[in-house]
């Protein structure tokens, strides 16, 4: 899902700062009124965006080959509205540092990832009505929303390069190829659901406290 | 893979010197005009133009040629696809397979923009230290907690590789396996240890900083005032980019 420089239109690219841009307002808008200071989230929500980092470059082993977390669900899920700047800032450094998404396609990845961490931060808020603090509907949730989060990243994702980058493909390929994408990403989608599920029962049992941005 | 960018540092170059605000405009116009470009007959010189920004480095060639591997993998992808599905035009039969001249055409313009835009990308980046580049972002409008954040962030990220090493190196000693999918529960299990330290650990810095004086005063980030070399490599910059974009909008 880190679509790299090169490949879409300048026009896409223009687009997706765009849309990030408004999106990172609105997050902003949205820590603001819920925070009196939001510089006191910084530090927090920095330090966790780097942990997302280095868990991202760790690789889990599915025979015979291993899949890369995404994890824009469980930062959804954890950073509530933070999660948009969290990953605008994580795709930034993976851009510059290890070519992993392009610098031009730093909005459009954003939008890729960000608008589906909001939409897991959503779901994963359904909690505060089916009990806080009990584990199933926690771990449901956490599964649920990260879950959602990889295959619709995938979908836009998909629909975004089959759309823009070739002029001359027929509707029978584009559709394969809108599949086949998303069928490569069930699996990591199930991968990150019971990743997240995991992490949340955790935190559940460790540092409920992390959680709070969801409720 | 951290240590291989934690070598990004200026060196003795021609960039090195250049005012970082200028520098982020400039090779920033010349990445999106990059992007913009379409026609075929305009990519040589845009990969000519991508070479000799490099050239201006002391990088050596197999510092940049490392930085295209990952991304290359999306463009191996395309290598296939394109050629091979895209268009109606076929310039080789190879049994059932047929090498197609739009597509090929167009995995060709891809390729060259890609190499062009990492190129010049991989320039900025590794002749500026990456807290001097985000001081210069902020100082060019950046919203302060995306800029606090940035750097935040980056302060962070090395030290939190070397804590998940060492836990994943305890884990491993305690007779944890990481050759399997069962090493999901574990890794779950670390990183979520990760990011409970890192809480408590971000509470304290919070309050480290608020005693420093954090958020009461903005303190003024610019560095110096861009001089006439600056300036001048700027116009070189965006002079350049309005030729590829107004030669693409309007000539081709």
């Amino acid at each position: 899902m880190h679509i790299p420089d090169g490949i879409l239109p300048v026009s896409v690219a223009v687009g997706g700062f765009a849309a990030a841009g408004g999106m990172t307002w609105l997050s902003l808008r949205q820590i603001e009124r819920k925070h009196s200071d939001p510089r006191q989230g910084i530090p927090k929500a920095s330090l966790l965006t780097a942990v997302f980092f280095m868990a991202s470059l760790v690789h889990i082993p599915v025979p015979p080959a291993s899949v890369h977390l995404v994890l824009s669900g469980l930062m959804g899920v954890v950073l509530g509205w933070y999660a948009f700047p969290a990953i605008l800032v994580g795709l930034f450094f993976q851009a510059v540092m290890f070519q992993h998404g392009g610098l031009t396609m730093l909005g459009v990845n954003a939008c890729l990832m960000g608008i589906p961490a909001l939409l897991a931060f959503s779901i994963f808020r359904l909690r505060g009505l089916l009990g806080e603090t009990s584990r199933v509907p926690n771990a449901v949730l956490g599964f649920a929303g990260s879950f959602v989060a990889v295959a619709l990243g995938a979908l836009l994702a998909a629909l975004l390069i089959v759309a823009t980058v070739p002029a001359y493909l027929d509707a029978s390929v584009e559709r394969a190829a809108v599949t086949g994408l998303l069928a490569a990403h069930i699996p990591l989608g199930v991968i990150e659901g019971v990743f997240t599920a995991m992490v949340v029962l955790f935190l559940l049992r460790v540092q409920p406290d992390l959680l709070k941005e969801s409720l | 893979m951290l240590d291989r960018a934690r070598t990004l540092a200026p060196g003795s170059n021609s960039l090195s010197g250049w005012e970082t605000r200028v520098k982020l405009i400039g090779l920033l116009c010349l990445v999106f005009a990059f992007a913009a470009v379409r026609d075929l007959r305009l990519l040589p010189l845009m990969v000519i133009t991508a070479l000799a920004t490099y050239r201006l480095t002391a990088l050596p060639l197999s510092y940049l040629i490392s930085r295209m591997k990952v991304p290359g993998v999306f463009l191996l992808a395309m290598a296939v696809v394109l050629p091979l599905f895209s268009g109606e035009t076929v310039l080789l039969q190879l049994g059932p397979l047929a090498l197609r001249l739009e597509g090929t055409l167009a995995f060709i313009s891809i390729a060259a923009r890609f190499f062009s835009i990492i190129t010049v990308v991989t320039v900025l980046f590794a002749t500026t230290p990456m807290p001097t580049l985000v001081r210069a972002m902020s100082s060019l409008g950046l919203p302060q907690l995306l800029g606090d954040m940035l750097l935040f962030t980056y302060r962070y990220i090395f030290q939190l590789a070397d804590d998940l090493h060492r836990a994943r190196t305890a884990a491993r000693l305690r007779g944890a396996h990481f050759g399997s999918i069962r090493s999901i529960k574990t890794t779950a299990h670390i990183f979520g240890s990760l990011l409970v330290r890192s809480h408590w650990q971000a509470e304290r810095v919070l309050a480290a900083m608020t005693l420093r004086g954090y958020g009461a005063t903005r303190v003024d980030i610019s560095r110096r005032a861009p001089g006439p070399g600056d300036v001048a490599a700027l116009a070189a910059c965006v002079t350049l980019a309005g030729i590829f974009v107004v030669t693409q909008a309007f000539f081709l």
